[in-house]
């Protein structure tokens, strides 16, 4: 196992040859994929600093080997069904809509987002942003082909979230999957619809260093699955700035089990698995 | 004390074995205790409701950072690893399945046994695939208390067996066993 103070020091370098601090990082899961990296790449910790210092297209990839990526499409399908029987609805008069996915990933809870917008009727009037710190994950949400094999899950979780309905188990809707996506079972592919595709704004964003990029607040902010990677001191910071630039009433989607625990959790009101932020 | 934790890894089909221990843990129980099972696909939800139907201790499965208490049982949530963190909290991640499992009971020891050293007591119970096996070896070199349930009790014996070819294990129990040695700690 990788000492502490071996993962201090990467730590310090990384931070001495950029702008990347991973120093707030939860300490368990970074060690763990530093460990990985040190495998994968058959180095050890001091060969890896020292090429840190001096490759900085190795530098880059580090840093993405360190985020954790996994994702899936309606992932925790009860948040999905609270959202577009309990909170969407909401939405129905207003003009805008604003979103940010912060933490994207590879693109999937943005593509359940545009899909359940559209089944609202909320789509034309949604302004959608997503953000993530590790660029080759932007480039595949942009792209919007997914494994088709290894993902069959998705399926079960459309299912559920687009052709179920909880709170009256006598609908049954009929949403073709062909409406949002192409399955090639072939070429082992789900490839989202041009239309899906074309609407985000995609941005490289460190929630650790940067604010909002964007001259707008947010009705909704998605960060799931992300704040688990870091300690409590960085996770109030983010959740304050997404306090800050949430509209009143605006909603904040953490993953399932991710709650708010420093004093700004008093400007959010737990409801349904969100937190609204609340309007005084 | 001479221990601060207790955990225990096991597959879906040690259910029945986990609730017995529940059952027999007392109110007031002096340590926390973690659980980490694997589930069948596709039953992600209900395990906390039906363990706490038995357990006279509560049952949760914890958010990440959360803080760890005496008397509580700790559920890993379904499709997240489970770490303990320095500091007596909690930590989860959504790495990919170890072994192809996630929860992986391994990690879960790993991280235990650094946090823990030779404070705590990790049992490996029936389980289908070796994970946990390289786990429970950690809680031994790093001086923890280790304990597999007695295969010719398991129905599924992989996981235990794996775990006494990679560690010389302190005891094999029995499911009685391990209840009398846990309420021995009490
Ligand atoms: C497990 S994924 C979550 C994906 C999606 N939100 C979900 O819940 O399915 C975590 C994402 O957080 C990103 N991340 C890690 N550190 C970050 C940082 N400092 N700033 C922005 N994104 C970060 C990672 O690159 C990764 O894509």
């Amino acid at each position: 196992m990788v000492s502490l103070q071996d993962i201090s020091k990467l730590i310090a370098t990384i931070k001495s040859v950029s702008r990347y601090d991973f120093e707030d990082y939860s300490e368990k899961s970074f060690q763990r994929r530093v460990e990985k990296i040190l495998m994968d790449n058959r180095i050890n910790v001091t060969a890896l600093i020292e090429k840190i210092k001096t490759n900085k297209d190795f530098l880059e990839k580090v840093v993405k080997d360190i985020t954790v990526n996994t994702t899936e499409l309606f992932r925790d399908p009860e948040i999905w069904t609270t959202l577009k029987h309990r909170i969407l609805p909401r939405y129905k008069n207003n003009k805008s809509i604003f979103i940010w996915h912060s933490g994207c990933s590879s693109g999937q809870e943005v593509y359940s987002m545009l899909i359940l917008l559209n089944e609202m009727g909320l789509f034309d009037k949604a302004k959608v942003f997503a953000t993530d710190l590790n660029t080759d994950m932007l480039e595949l949400a942009k792209k919007g082909v997914f494994r088709y094999r290894f993902n069959l899950g998705y399926f079960d979780n459309f299912d559920k979230v687009l052709r179920e309905n909880p709170y009256n188990f006598e609908e049954k809707i009929d949403v073709p999957y062909s409406k949002y996506f192409d399955i090639d079972k072939a070429k082992d592919s789900i490839t989202m619809k041009q239309f899906l595709r074309d609407k985000p704004i995609y941005r490289k964003h460190d929630l650790v260093n940067d604010k909002n990029i964007f001259y707008s607040k947010f009705d909704i902010i998605f960060c799931r699955n992300v704040i688990i990677y870091f300690n409590n001191k960085l996770q109030n910071k983010i959740i304050e700035l997404f306090s800050n630039n949430l509209y009143k009433d605006g909603y904040l989607v953490l993953g399932a089990h991710e709650s708010i625990l420093g004093p700004v959790a008093n400007s959010f009101e737990r409801t349904k698995g969100l937190y609204k932020k609340k309007s005084f | 004390m001479l221990y601060k934790a207790v955990m225990i890894g096991g597959s879906a089909g040690s259910f029945q074995v986990v609730t017995k221990i529940l059952a027999s843990l007392p109110k007031n129980y002096p340590l926390p205790v973690f659980l980490c099972l694997h589930r069948l696909k596709h039953v992600r939800s209900g395990f906390v409701e039906a363990l706490s139907i038995k357990a006279q201790l509560p049952v949760e499965e914890p958010n990440d950072k959360d803080h760890i208490k005496a008397g509580k049982i700790y559920l890993a949530p379904a499709n997240y690893h489970m770490y303990i963190e320095l500091g007596n909290k909690i930590s989860l991640s959504t790495e990919e399945p170890i072994n192809h499992s996630r929860p992986s009971i391994d990690l879960s020891f790993i991280s235990a046994a650094y946090t823990y050293k030779n404070k705590m007591v990790g049992i490996i119970l029936s389980g289908a695939n070796k994970d946990g096996a390289y786990g429970l070896k950690k809680v031994k070199d790093s001086g923890g208390l280790t304990i597999v349930q007695d295969p010719k009790e398991c129905q599924v014996k992989t996981m235990t067996t794996a775990s006494m070819k990679l560690t010389q294990v302190d005891h094999v129990f029995s499911t009685n066993q391990i209840i009398d040695f846990l309420l021995k700690l009490n």
